[in-house]
């Protein structure tokens, strides 16, 4: 239990491990993606669109995606 | 118990006969007839490229393998291990180390477990549908040798870069892809030079004792039939697949494993538990709901029970218990490299093969 927590804690910490963050692209036009600090997701920009991280899990299904707003900020997209 | 499928496999005229309809489905699959039910987010189906064929409700996979997180969790199945099992033991036979390694859906659980630090991997990436499929595993983790990263996507839409993994492992996930050539396109792109693929998906004769005694049970209850249980990849098709995704050094081999089930209804939970159960898309609502898992529950009762009679009176073996039987295509495959033995050109011989045959003794 201490240590699911303590991983949790890290997780929420860094947001995304390096490892995943080096590897992940959009699953859509596979282009690199950003990590938006203030939704705590990721952003594809090329397609405008921004996936979930749950629990430290990101979630890359296409279904899961959330379209942005070209005008509004990424912020209040969420 | 294992054995080399010829190209041309046996041909079971019953068999034939008898799959007939759940080939069809693949014609009817323009047809709009029977559209997904709200109830699983089929919303989002008519907005999606309708250009494909689209056999699966992967949607509704996503829900079936929530639910086989649930059932699964704390238990271990020894059809599931014994896949996984012979998977990996593939990674022995390779003398290159896999630092980077993904693996996709299906029994993510017992790779995780089995893997014992075979194939030298450093760092593994868990990738499934199933956001609760992925934190059982996480949660279920006790071995901290491996950096293990976790992931939700779906093998058709990989989210991962070119050229970033070693190895990619899928035990018994792949079959549920609409666009499976697709799919392993994408792992190919995925894996770095010289990375190896290696999969394991159900073939064509998977539950065929089930897949006949639906049949006839519908024929005779109600007059026809209705697609029952998923198609699946044929051995022959497995080597075109990897051929046509570009890997180089194609294998195919083929286990056949038999379970035996107290009941019908063993066989039901055990589909459930590995989250096995029908997606198809065109699977008859109006009567059935969610074909397979609910066989016993919700539909037709009559149906249900005449199929279990017909599934005991056919296959029931001496002692009592129902056999089914699993078929397991094992696909490995490389990434292309430099290092790999390639074909000469067509004419660039410059020895005939008559002096070779001089040259080593003329045997028969």
């Amino acid at each position: 239990m201490v240590r699911i927590s303590r991983v949790m804690l890290k997780e929420a910490g860094n947001a995304i491990d390096k490892t995943l963050s080096e590897i992940l692209v959009c699953p859509l036009s596979k282009q690199p993606l950003r990590f938006c600090e203030k939704t705590k997701s990721l952003v594809s920009d090329t397609i405008g669109v921004s996936f979930p991280i749950k629990d430290g899990i990101p979630c890359l299904v296409p279904k899961d995606g959330k379209i942005l707003d070209e005008d509004a900020d990424a912020s209040k997209a969420s | 118990m294992r054995r080399i499928n010829s190209v041309y496999g046996r041909v079971e005229i019953l068999k034939r006969v008898l799959e007939k309809p759940t080939k069809q489905s693949h014609a009817f699959s323009a047809s709009r007839s029977f559209s997904t039910e709200g109830a699983y987010g089929g919303g989002g189906e008519s907005q999606q490229n309708s250009s494909r064929v689209k056999i699966f409700d992967r949607d509704l996979k996503r829900v079936h393998r929530d639910r086989a997180a649930w059932l699964s969790r704390n238990k271990n199945d020894t059809f599931v291990d014994a896949v996984a099992e012979n998977l990996l033991d593939r990674l022995e036979d390779c003398k290159k180390s896999f630092p980077s390694a993904l693996c996709l859906g299906g029994s993510l659980g017992a790779v995780q477990r089995l893997l014992r630090g075979r194939g030298g991997i450093e760092k593994l990436i868990m990738m499934d549908t199933s956001h609760d499929m992925i934190k059982s595993c996480r949660d279920a983790q006790d071995d901290n040798s491996i950096e293990t990263s976790y992931l939700v996507g779906d093998e058709e839409f990989l989210p991962i870069k070119e050229s970033s993994v070693d190895l990619i492992i899928s035990s018994l996930g792949l079959h549920w892809t609409n666009d499976l050539p697709g799919s392993m396109i994408q792992c190919k792109l995925a894996l770095k030079p010289d990375g190896l693929f290696l999969a394991a998906i159900l073939g064509g004769e998977t539950l065929k004792e089930l897949r006949i005694a639906c049949t006839l049970a519908h024929m005779e209850r109600e007059g026809g039939i209705s697609p029952r249980l998923s198609p699946l990849a044929q051995v022959r098709d497995a080597g075109n697949l990897l051929t046509r995704a570009g890997f180089s050094l194609p294998g195919v081999d083929v286990d056949e494993y038999v379970v035996k089930y107290k009941s019908a209804l063993d066989l039901i939970e055990h589909l459930r538990a590995m989250g096995e159960t029908n997606a198809l898309l065109q699977r008859n609502k109006a009567k059935f709901s969610i074909f397979l898992s609910r066989i016993f529950s919700i539909l037709n009762r009559e149906t249900a029970l005449a199929t279990a009679a017909i599934y005991d009176s056919m296959f029931a073996t001496e002692d009592g218990t129902i056999p089914a039987t699993f078929q397991v295509i094992y696909m490995t495959g490389w990434k292309e490299h430099s290092s790999h033995p390639q074909a000469k050109r067509r004419g660039s011989a410059t020895v005939s093969f008559t002096d070779i045959h001089k040259q080593f003794g003329g045997q028969s």
